[in-house]
């Protein structure tokens, strides 16, 4: 039903329904959960002309700022704005508090076992982990045995993706160790909040996330080689083409640091340097937001444009740091993934705060066959893919298409994983109405010689009706998250 | 300051100071000509093609010189690579890459009137052009207000500068060179005023030149007026005052570029032009050429490095 202008943006009578999944807002129709009754109010007060408004301004100054992405495999629109919900997404504390253990807990573990798979690897030898998994890993690098990066951090950075099922349960779907994005929408959505709902804040007590590109840069530096004094930290970016360059600046601005393109760097002697206008100049941090495979030329892809010939032996000889470093895709690898409950119970000696979701590897042969049998149930993942690319959500599935991924999960089951498909929770959408969406949450954490989150995140919502793949690749769009102070 | 983004802020420069001298003489020409006859006004569209050097490129495309098809090749055309919107959108481009260099002001500003230029039909320009024109020239004078009001003065502002008083030195040096051979010969009164109101108005210093010159306008004085005036922004003596100024406040590993830019100043700075002859055109190919190896040196002094590293490789040398 269309709605005219001064209708309310939340009507009396109940145009909302949540539906038969764990509604993060309403708890039944018409009866908000007690952290988001304030929210509720304004938005029965507020036309839809004035949200209307409010969401222009949002888009406008998001179009002037250049806040946008990069859509790749399509001509038209090259950079798009991040398609962007006023309505914020609410987490009490005690949630958080929970949350934040567990992200805690979880990334600690990783990097335990990432600093255990590169040197002596008891995990594998104790039989915990197959050790095939970890070495048919393709991000597994060879290279990284026996190095030790400073204080033993290899993820720096990790974006792990929380969602929540029927009950309410949060479930990490995903940990992002490699080069995670998003921290700077996370930011800019706060500001534009700011700017469109000042009273709201007043009303709620929400914690702030303005401090994460300073203890960003705090992190860096804690992690510089012992012998830089002050170190200097830069941000490699691929540059201006790739889809998160955004991002890159904004980080580079708001740490104050260089933002610098392979081409800007020069490794000699196994020490890197950087070109500017009255020479060169050294470097001991990297924030790298290149792929390992594009590092160094010399090492890794030999066609690269985009990392420093020499960039990897400088990082052997301890003279600077790589954040993250090269190899953490090993723990992140969606195979892996299933084990990382295992590798917290083994090297923290603690139960997992954060459950997993249960997956299916293709290597594994029963849990192949159960794949192979139950295609309509099941959402199918190539173990390399990101951002909602080459996935199969089989209950929404064409006959032809399951038979595709068929064909290669038995030509390849490493390359395969599925995971039941989940009854993601939602919640109030405004596309011309309030209507459900599916939504995640990807809370950043970093480590250096302590291991912290920002008390937030970015929510993604699925903005096509029905859709569950919230990347923002995929036509996804995201949402204020405010973690209250009590 | 990497040398890629030195780079990158003095093109940003350059390029919207391009849009500006480009769209200008657009502008000129096409209110100044309507009432001219019709054997003048394709001359004077095709001197415009002429004058950004591109005419082979413009005879692929386009049979005659018009207001309409000129004005099409000046500021879209694919084929035109100083197309006032190309321009636009490669300074937006080149900020783009060094937006952490630059104030959020200044790319807000920049992305704006990108999104405005790009958005902008042909058709509806045509239709009325005086409003494009003077959104680019509103547009360009605003990036360098926000400019000096947001950046803080260092070596980004200083690049800027550089890219954008080399780039309007070098635009009035060659309109100068195109139009000063038809001043030195005879010709009625009317035509020579004429053309004298136009070339001042092309460097937007018509109403300045008034204000000190009241009597008829003399070729002579109009030329020297805009070639070695201290005081007017579009002059050529001028621009180079103050890229010689951005050049000093760039410490470098070389003096060569300042020397560059000092020497085509020094010789118009101690220039007197009492008459038009040929050796004010040989004055002006000294000066494009001059510019020509200012550019040159600026690029080999910063944009490419070639300093040897420090180290033992850097002792060996010394040793030896």
């Amino acid at each position: 039903m269309p709605t005219s202008s001064d209708t309310p943006v939340l009507p009396r009578e109940g145009l909302y329904e949540p539906g038969a999944f764990f509604d993060e807002m309403f708890e039944a129709p018409g009866l908000p959960r007690a952290h988001y009754r304030v929210l509720a109010e304004q938005l029965s007060g507020l036309s839809v002309e004035e949200f209307e408004q409010r969401r222009h301004a949002v888009d406008v100054s998001f179009l002037n700022q250049g806040i946008g992405f990069t859509v790749y495999g399509e001509e038209e629109g090259l950079e798009r704005i991040f398609p962007f919900d006023l309505i914020p997404r609410v987490i009490p504390q005690d949630e958080w508090a929970h949350l934040e253990r567990g992200l805690i807990q979880r990334v600690r573990a990783l990097n335990l076992f990432l600093e255990d798979v590169y040197h002596g690897q008891r995990i594998l030898r104790d039989g915990r982990i197959p050790a095939e998994l970890v070495f048919g890993a393709s991000h597994f690098r060879r290279e990284m045995i026996g190095l030790d990066p400073p204080n033993g951090v290899y993820a720096h950075v990790a974006g792990v993706d929380i969602v929540r099922d029927g009950n309410g349960e949060y479930l990490v779907l995903e940990d992002n160790l490699r080069s995670p994005s998003g921290a700077s929408y996370m930011l800019e959505n706060r500001a534009a909040m700011k700017r469109e709902f000042a009273p709201l804040f007043a009303r709620y007590g929400v914690l702030g996330i303005d401090q994460y590109p300073q203890e960003l840069l705090a992190a860096l530096r804690q992690v510089a080689p012992p012998a830089a004094a002050v170190p200097t930290v830069v941000l490699l970016t691929p540059g201006v083409h790739n889809s998160a360059y955004f991002e890159h600046s904004f980080l580079a601005r708001h740490m104050g640091i260089e933002l610098v393109e392979g081409g800007d760097l020069l490794c000699h002697d196994d020490v890197v340097y950087m070109r500017t206008t009255q020479g060169l100049q050294r470097v001991d941090v990297i924030y790298r937001r290149v792929d390992d495979e594009f590092l160094d030329p010399l090492i890794f892809r030999k066609d690269s444009m985009l990392g420093a010939p020499g960039l990897l032996n400088a990082y052997r000889a301890g003279n600077v740091t790589l954040a993250n470093a090269p190899g953490t895709g090993v723990a992140d690898d969606k195979a892996v993934y299933r084990y990382v409950p295992d590798m917290i119970r083994y090297y923290l000696s603690e139960e997992p705060i954060l459950g997993n979701v249960p997956t299916y590897l293709g290597a594994h042969e029963a849990d192949r066959r159960y794949m192979l049998d139950h295609l309509e149930e099941l959402v199918v993942k190539t173990v390399n893919g990101s951002g909602g690319y080459g996935m199969l959500i089989g209950p929404v599935s064409s006959r032809s298409e399951r038979e595709l991924f068929r064909r290669q999960i038995e030509a390849q089951p490493r390359e395969f994983i599925a995971q039941p498909t989940i009854a993601l929770s939602r919640m109030p959408i405004f596309l011309e109405e309030l209507r459900p969406a599916h939504v995640d949450l990807r809370p950043f954490v970093l480590s250096s010689r302590i291991t912290s989150v920002v008390p937030g995140g970015l929510t993604r919502a699925a903005l096509r009706e029905g859709s569950l793949v919230v990347n923002s690749s995929q036509g996804g769009g995201s949402k204020d998250t405010w973690v209250l102070r009590s | 300051m990497l040398s890629r983004v030195a780079e990158s802020l003095y093109w940003t420069g350059r390029c919207m100071e391009r849009a500006e001298d480009t769209s200008r003489l657009l502008h000129v020409n096409f209110h100044g000509l309507l009432d001219a006859d019709l054997a003048d006004r394709g001359r004077a569209w095709r001197e415009l093609v002429l004058l950004i050097g591109l005419d082979e490129v413009y005879r692929e495309h386009f049979d005659e010189y018009t207001a309409q098809t000129v004005t099409e090749f000046m500021l879209w055309h694919p084929a035109n690579p100083d197309a006032v919107t190309a321009c636009v959108a490669r300074a937006r481009e080149n900020a783009r890459g060094v937006r952490e260099q630059i104030s959020s002001e200044m790319w807000e500003h920049l992305n704006r009137l990108h999104l405005l230029v790009s958005r902008t039909r042909p058709t509806a320009v045509l239709a009325s052009p005086h409003e494009f024109f003077v959104r680019i020239r509103e547009g360009s004078h605003a990036f360098g207000g926000v400019m000096k009001a947001t950046l803080p003065r260092g070596e980004a502002y200083e690049f800027l500068e550089l890219g954008t008083h080399l780039e309007r030195a070098d635009a009035t040096a060659r309109l100068l060179a195109v139009r000063v051979p038809g001043l030195t010969v005879a010709e009625p009164a009317s035509v020579t005023h004429e053309r004298l109101a136009s070339l001042l108005k092309s460097c937007g210093a018509f109403e300045a030149f008034r204000k000190q010159e009241s009597d008829e306008l003399q070729p002579a004085q109009v030329i020297a007026y805009l070639l070695l005036e201290r005081r007017l922004p579009r002059a050529v003596c001028f621009c180079l005052e103050l890229a010689l100024t951005a050049i000093r406040a760039i410490s470098g590993p070389t003096l060569r570029p300042e020397m560059a830019i000092g020497r085509v100043f020094s010789e118009l700075a101690f220039t007197e032009l009492m008459t038009l002859d040929a050796s004010t055109e040989l004055l002006l190919e000294r000066v494009i050429r001059g510019l020509g190896d200012a550019a040159g040196e600026i690029a080999d002094a910063y944009f490419t490095t070639r300093v040897i590293p420090p180290g033992p490789y850097a002792q060996q040398m010394q040793q030896q």
